[in-house]
């Protein structure tokens, strides 16, 4: 069986300095998940990318915690639209050939 | 070192309060800042220039030398290398001696320009919590030919003096990007590491072409061929193919080899389609004979 590292939020906060309710309210909006174990909440190191990404945007650009749901579905429609744009460009050099 | 003028950054004038500061600051950062910008490079040093920028006006002691030397600033250095010496002669002279500056090092400079580092690179840290900056993204090209990109297969990169080896999977697309976590430049302050987007450029082939997972060729067959009909041994990747080429066949028809075509990206053992066009060539420089032949039929 495989094990997974889990990385206890408290620890995350305190390092990112920023309030357990922060992440609390990113769970409450689906934006991440996290994990209880014998009473002390985790997070997986998959989800830490997504979080710390979403630590930036609060911090630096001082969205509010529960406006960041907006921007991060705005963000992957963007990142999905430019993924589209890839797809037919190549479409495009294949039939410009 | 080019000297930055950190009021144009920001856009604000000389005389710009804290507040018009701070408020230019939040505007342009929501602009570049690079989680909202992840494939502009220009944005992401202009990000960097405009933290350089918030990190001096916003600090009554550094704008105050920033104002004071500006230009000149190499000035400031031979001014700082005079004070230090002077302090160093009083520590030697005066024992318990305090120091009015505090070079807390660990401010490496990473994420600034030269010309931040030269002026603040020492003291930068000095007081109170620093911010924390994640390091800058680097941004690679990995150029591939299309045979290249059928296998999966390792390749060494070189960033900024560092080898990467990276493995680059099967099938992968033209302009596809990958990110390699934390292999960008080290943070500020403590900051997270920035991370790696390397794209990937496939050149054309001058045989096959792509489209999605799909591989189209387009195969010559002798008029003879064409109307009677015979086999042909065509080149996949995956090796050589004998083909029935049926009696008939006009120019521009198509036949579907299943699974001859390019691999799925990250999908073991899937594979697209190989399209081969027959493209009928005429014959030329004809005998007589053959010219008769061919009247002949035609008149039938």
């Amino acid at each position: 069986m495989q094990s997974v590292h889990l990385i206890p939020v408290r620890d995350f906060c305190v390092y990112h300095q920023v309030e357990i309710t922060f992440v609390d309210t990113l769970v409450d909006t689906g934006l991440i998940e996290t994990t209880v174990v014998n009473d002390t909440v985790y997070v997986a190191p998959t989800q830490l990318t997504q979080l710390e990404k979403l630590v930036r945007l609060h911090r630096d650009l001082h969205i509010h915690v529960t406006d960041l749901d907006v921007v991060a579905s705005l963000l992957d429609r963007m990142e999905s639209l430019q993924d589209q744009l890839l797809s037919l460009q190549n479409r495009l050099r294949f039939y410009e050939r | 070192m080019d000297f930055i003028d950190y009021y144009s950054v920001l856009g604000v004038p000389k005389t710009a309060s804290d507040d018009e500061i701070k408020k230019a600051y939040r505007k342009l950062a929501r602009k570049l800042h690079p989680d909202l910008n992840p494939n502009d490079q220009e944005a992401h040093k202009k990000f960097q220039q405009l933290n350089e920028a918030n990190e001096v006006l916003s600090d009554p002691d550094k704008r105050k030398k920033y104002d004071q030397y500006g230009k000149d600033w190499q000035h400031a250095e031979q001014f700082e290398q005079a004070r230090s010496q002077q302090r160093q002669q009083r520590q030697t002279y005066t024992q318990g001696g305090s120091d009015d500056y505090d070079f807390s090092g660990g401010f490496g400079g990473a994420d600034f320009s030269d010309f931040f580092s030269s002026m603040f690179g020492q003291e930068a840290g000095g007081r109170g919590r620093q911010t924390q900056f994640r390091g800058q993204d680097f941004q690679a090209e990995l150029h591939l030919n299309l045979r290249d990109a059928y296998t999966t297969h390792k390749q060494t990169l070189t960033v900024n003096g560092k080898n990467i080896r990276i493995t680059v999977p099967a099938g992968i697309e033209n302009g596809q990007k990958i990110k390699l976590a934390g292999y960008g430049a080290p943070g500020l302050n403590g900051g997270p590491a920035g991370d790696l987007y390397i794209t990937f450029v496939i050149a054309d082939d001058s045989r096959f072409r792509r489209l999605g997972n799909d591989l189209y060729v387009d195969e010559t067959i002798d008029l003879y061929t064409a109307v009677l009909g015979g086999e042909r041994i065509v080149d996949t990747f995956d090796g050589k193919v004998k083909l029935t080429v049926k009696p008939e066949t006009q120019t521009g028809t198509k036949v579907r080899l299943k699974g001859k075509g390019f691999p799925v990206y990250k999908q073991d053992g899937a594979f697209g389609d190989l399209y081969i066009t027959w493209q009928v060539t005429l014959p030329t420089n004809l005998s007589d004979e053959q010219k008769d032949l061919f009247r002949q039929l035609s008149t039938l």
